[in-house]
């Protein structure tokens, strides 16, 4: 009993100095993004003479003009369209492919692997401009299918990275069982693979549509007319020649973060889901 | 059967995909003039709607004034980034094979690599075509800097120039009543103000081109001849090069104390909210500084800066027009809406920079500063470009700014980083 | 079921689609760009065959070894920091009950925030006239120059900027980890703890072994990641001051896009490919076991 006490304290001992910790590491996290949220709503000459302070008087035009100069709303609705598009095809063709190579018995899926892995390792800008030339030939300049394809391509590789790793470490016996019940290849895939993957499919999902919603240089060269640029394109807007826009730039940029949050949120919930359910078993 | 559905489902995923792309196919030919519309675009490193500069302002009226005015027959399309990413974008468009009818360039080694390839077409003839030319200030002349073997390649829009603005109120309270116009008397003068408690001078090191601006004024004035420099009769380890550098560590004791890291926009606002009494900046810095408080413009006045024996820092915007544009006419006549009077007017009293012709415009409604940057520029006896837009090449600018920061913040000597850029022009430029 | 996973015509189209996107749009381009890599071009003017020049030139570009030093720096201190912060904290997180969800959101955060907007507000927060250093001084502390201080081997910016990286994008790892720790069943613990062994000692026996092949894929992205980096160093310096904190992404950038040396840039580009795939070769070869085959 005595015993059960005294680690019983010490558990709680070491439970707050966790939480102490986590919560003074969660400061360090939110402090610059509150910082940004007090600078988007200050004015112009308050950002230089009290920089760290709280707003005089919060400057809600900051927003309004962010919103209507910017174009945000088209610029949001592009955004969604290109990264929502790229990332429901890429986690199907990844998915697929990762599944041929994880899992399936053929000669050369080593070979495909390696690669697939070379378009993790290639800067965008090596191939922007020969891209660029070909994408244009072809009518692709100042088109949102233009970013969709090479955006789409560009997180392949790492979506198929990462759930190769998830269907390896899947136990044979659960296709095997399938397998008896008289499944085929495709059942196996959509109706046991996809669905035991499916945190694996959401963390690859997020960082896809996460990088996505922020190229910029890409989307910068390839698209011109206005009514097409992306969210990243239109906050440089308030990037001038000689001077920069600090809080407008910054009230854009709030204004942008948002559709992230709340995609992150929904995802991050179905990722605690598959957590608590323990769906996947290694 | 199962597996005819997935593989039938698979078959119209991918066939969607493609209709996607045809039907994006669609929407560009838009693109093609309907009509009887010539469509013609512009390309510019300031997006037009959420910029607070005024020049910038200034374009999007004339294109709406040309759009109004040509409905029907002409319309100008602008394509704009910001300048970061600006050459990168032209370049791209170019080796593309869609280049913009016409685009805003800088002189200097920046339009050389346009010039060069043919990019650019010959404007000559157009601007001797209709007395264009002669509404210019100074005729051919306005033009010396987008003059390539006799043939203009570009037309300038509005002037700045770089010249030292004072917080009047601090001069006046450190006993300065004459205007410095020697390097001692510069140095007489921060002395002073130091004296008197004030930071004299403002300056940024973290933006590499406004501490080179310095330099470029100091070498200029040691008499640093940047043509023979380029000919390989002159170097970088001349002893006037290393007696300008010099002047910039001597003079650099009056700096703000964060001027290692301070960045230009920091720095002018330590100038405006009446931190520093000397700011060395170009003319566009007006519109800024009496946008962010208005209430500084009366203290704010402008000297040259001194010791250069007449000689001024200046910097145009140009508008070149592409040599393979289907619609040369529609680009003339949108070029001329930018030298009319309204725009150049506006340029004046507006934004606060030179117009390039002969415009007669109101002097009270310009922004007070830009009288006295008349003045310095109307009693220059020539003018040079910003040192990182007149070197041989981009890179040689850059390079250069790069050592002056380098040589500033100690981490390396003059002579080691005057080595180095003369190092760089046996390497890129005399053995080319 | 062996027969089932040999399936050609099922292999076909479950790789096809992919490949063919993969080829025409990323391994055409790479191909066009080692050719350029063996050109002079300067995207304006046609590309002109001048073997390897460029890469001779690239041994003797002073800039290309600071960029060099700062990029395997920068990967060396990423992969050991990411792997050791992240693993610490995805093993805190799924230990504790309340706030899991709360602290992992916000750890997680910058992750999805766009690093050319954080780039900018860290330049911000560490320029010596708005950020920190004045708040330093109100306790009489002079804060050094944080990203112009440019004295010893690894710079000052460069370690500022690893920090920030860090900070950045640990939440990825830790998801990773994370996502990887959740998938081993609960009874495995169960039955370690009723054997007497520690939380701390269960880490280490069951939880490090078991998310091995995670860990290689998480340095591997790590690694990469941090060779390509570009926006968060473009933006808090802009390579500067005098090219210290140029990294190779960087060095490609301002080659390739300010100067407009194409070709040359392509090396640069070539290289970091290569480094890339010497990397992850290493990685596989060392820390990747082979994965529990059926």
């Amino acid at each position: 009993m005595g015993i059960d006490m005294k680690s019983n304290v010490k558990s709680k001992i070491v439970k707050t100095i966790i939480y102490i910790y986590l919560s003074l590491l969660a400061v360090v996290y939110l402090l610059p993004l509150v910082w940004m949220l007090f600078i988007s709503l200050k004015n112009d000459k308050e950002i230089f003479t009290s920089p760290y302070g709280f707003p005089e008087k919060f400057m809600w035009e900051n927003y309004t003009f962010a919103w209507t100069a910017g174009q945000l709303g088209t610029a949001t609705l592009n955004s969604v369209i290109v990264c929502v598009t790229t990332l429901v095809f890429s986690m199907l063709i990844g998915a697929m492919a990762a599944f041929a190579i994880g899992r399936m018995k053929w000669k050369c899926s080593d070979l495909i692997m390696t690669y697939f892995m070379i378009g993790m390792m290639v800067p965008v800008h090596c191939v922007l401009i020969p891209l660029f030339k070909t994408f244009s030939k072809v009518g692709m300049y100042n088109n949102l299918v233009g970013l969709i394809l090479p955006y789409l391509t560009f997180s392949l590789p790492m979506t198929i990275f990462i759930l190769v790793g998830f269907f390896k470490s899947m136990p044979g016996e659960l296709f095997e069982a399938a397998c008896i019940d008289g499944a085929n290849i495709y059942t196996c895939f959509f109706k046991v693979a996809l669905p035991l993957s499916k945190t694996g499919l959401f963390v690859t999902g997020l960082m896809t549509f996460v990088n996505n919603w922020n190229e910029l240089l890409l989307a910068m060269v390839f698209i011109s007319d206005d009514a097409k640029k992306t969210l990243p394109v239109s906050l440089s807007k308030f990037v001038g020649p000689y001077n920069t826009n600090y809080t407008q730039m910054f009230a854009a940029i709030i204004i942008a973060i948002i559709p992230t949050i709340i995609v992150y949120c929904c995802f991050s919930n179905q990722i605690v889901d598959g957590l608590t359910a323990g769906a996947v078993k290694g | 059967m199962k597996k005819r559905i997935i593989s039938m489902l698979l078959s119209v995923a991918m066939a969607a995909t493609m209709l996607v792309g045809c039907g994006g196919d669609s929407a560009t030919s838009g693109e093609v003039a309907s009509g009887e519309v010539q469509e013609i675009t512009w390309m510019f490193w300031d997006d037009l709607e959420a910029t607070e500069d005024l020049i910038s302002l200034g374009y999007k009226d004339t294109i709406e004034r040309f759009n109004k005015d040509y409905e029907g027959v002409y319309h100008v399309t602008p394509i704009t980034t910001n300048l970061e990413e600006y050459y990168t974008k032209l370049n791209a468009l170019v080796a593309a094979g869609e280049t913009p009818d016409c685009f805003i360039v800088s002189p200097g080694p920046n339009l050389d690599v346009y010039v060069e390839p043919g990019i650019t077409a010959d404007l000559t003839d157009y601007l001797k075509a209709d007395g264009w030319l002669d509404t210019f200030n100074g005729g051919e002349g306005a033009f010396s800097q987008q003059t390539y073997d006799g043939k203009i390649h570009a037309v300038p829009l509005n002037i700045a120039a770089a010249c030292v603005f004072y917080n009047t109120e601090m001069f006046a309270n450190a006993g300065i009543t004459e205007m410095p116009t020697d390097w001692t008397g510069l140095l007489d003068a921060c002395q002073k103000l130091q004296d008197t408690g004030y930071t004299p001078l403002t300056i940024s090191a973290g933006t590499a081109w406004c501490l080179s601006m310095l330099a470029g004024y100091l070498c200029d004035s040691e008499g640093v001849d940047l043509d023979a420099i380029d000919a390989g009769t002159a170097h970088w380890t001349d002893a006037n090069v290393a007696s300008a550098v010099n002047k910039m560590v001597e003079i650099s004791k009056y700096f703000q104390p964060t001027a290692a890291g301070d960045t230009n926009d920091v720095a002018t606002a330590n100038f405006y909210n009446e931190e520093a009494a000397m700011l060395i900046q170009g003319s566009w810095a007006i519109a800024q500084i009496n946008g962010a408080n208005p209430e500084f413009e009366d203290k704010c006045g402008v000297f040259a800066f001194p010791g250069t024996d007449g000689r001024v820092i200046a910097k145009s915007d140009s508008i070149a027009m592409s040599a393979k544009t289907k619609h040369p006419e529609a680009v003339i006549a949108f070029m001329k809406y930018f030298t009319d009077d309204t725009a150049q007017k506006y340029t004046a009293e507006v934004g606060g920079k030179i117009p390039v012709t002969t415009v007669k415009y109101d002097e009270t409604a310009a922004p007070a500063q830009l009288a006295y940057v008349m003045e310095v520029f109307g009693n220059a006896k020539s003018t040079f470009g910003f040192y990182n837009e007149s070197l041989a090449s981009t890179e040689a600018g850059s390079f250069f700014d790069d050592v002056m920061v380098a040589i500033y913040l100690g981490s390396t000597t003059i002579e080691e980083g005057l080595q180095k850029i003369e190092d760089f022009y046996t390497e890129n430029v005399w053995n080319k | 079921m062996d027969k089932l996973l040999r399936d050609k015509k099922a292999i076909a189209l479950f790789v096809g689609p992919g490949l063919i996107l993969f080829t025409l749009v990323l391994f055409v381009p790479i191909c066009q760009s080692v050719y350029y890599s063996l050109c002079e071009y300067n995207a304006l003017t046609k590309p002109e065959f001048i073997g390897l020049k460029n890469y001779i030139s690239l041994l003797k570009d002073e800039v290309m070894m600071i960029a060099l030093k700062n990029s395997l720096f920068f990967m060396v201190f990423s992969a050991i920091s990411q792997l050791l912060m992240g693993l610490f904290l995805a093993a805190i997180l799924m230990n504790i009950e309340k706030g899991r969800n709360f602290f992992k959101n916000v750890y997680y955060l910058p992750c999805v925030l766009s690093s050319a907007a954080l780039g900018l507000l860290w330049m911000f927060i560490f320029s010596p006239k708005l950020g920190i250093n004045q708040f330093l001084a109100l306790f009489g502390v002079e804060g050094p120059l944080w990203l112009m201080d440019v004295n010893g081997f690894i710079n000052l910016p460069m370690k500022v900027i690893a920090f920030v990286a860090l900070w950045q994008y640990v939440g990825q790892s830790m998801m990773l980890y994370m996502a990887q720790i959740s998938g081993i069943g609960k009874d495995v613990y169960e039955a370690a703890y009723i054997d007497g062994a520690s939380k701390f000692k269960a880490f280490f026996t069951i939880t490090l072994p078991l998310i091995r092949p995670m860990v290689a894929t998480a340095m591997s992205l790590n690694c990469i990641g941090s060779l390509k980096f570009f926006d968060l160093i473009f933006n808090m310096t802009e390579a500067g001051p005098n090219h210290q904190t140029e990294v190779l992404a960087t060095h490609l950038y301002t080659q390739g896009f300010k100067y407009f040396k194409y070709g040359y840039a392509s090396a640069i580009g070539v290289v970091l490919l290569v480094l890339c795939l010497i990397v992850t070769f290493i990685i596989n070869k060392f820390v990747k076991v082979d994965n529990y085959e059926m």
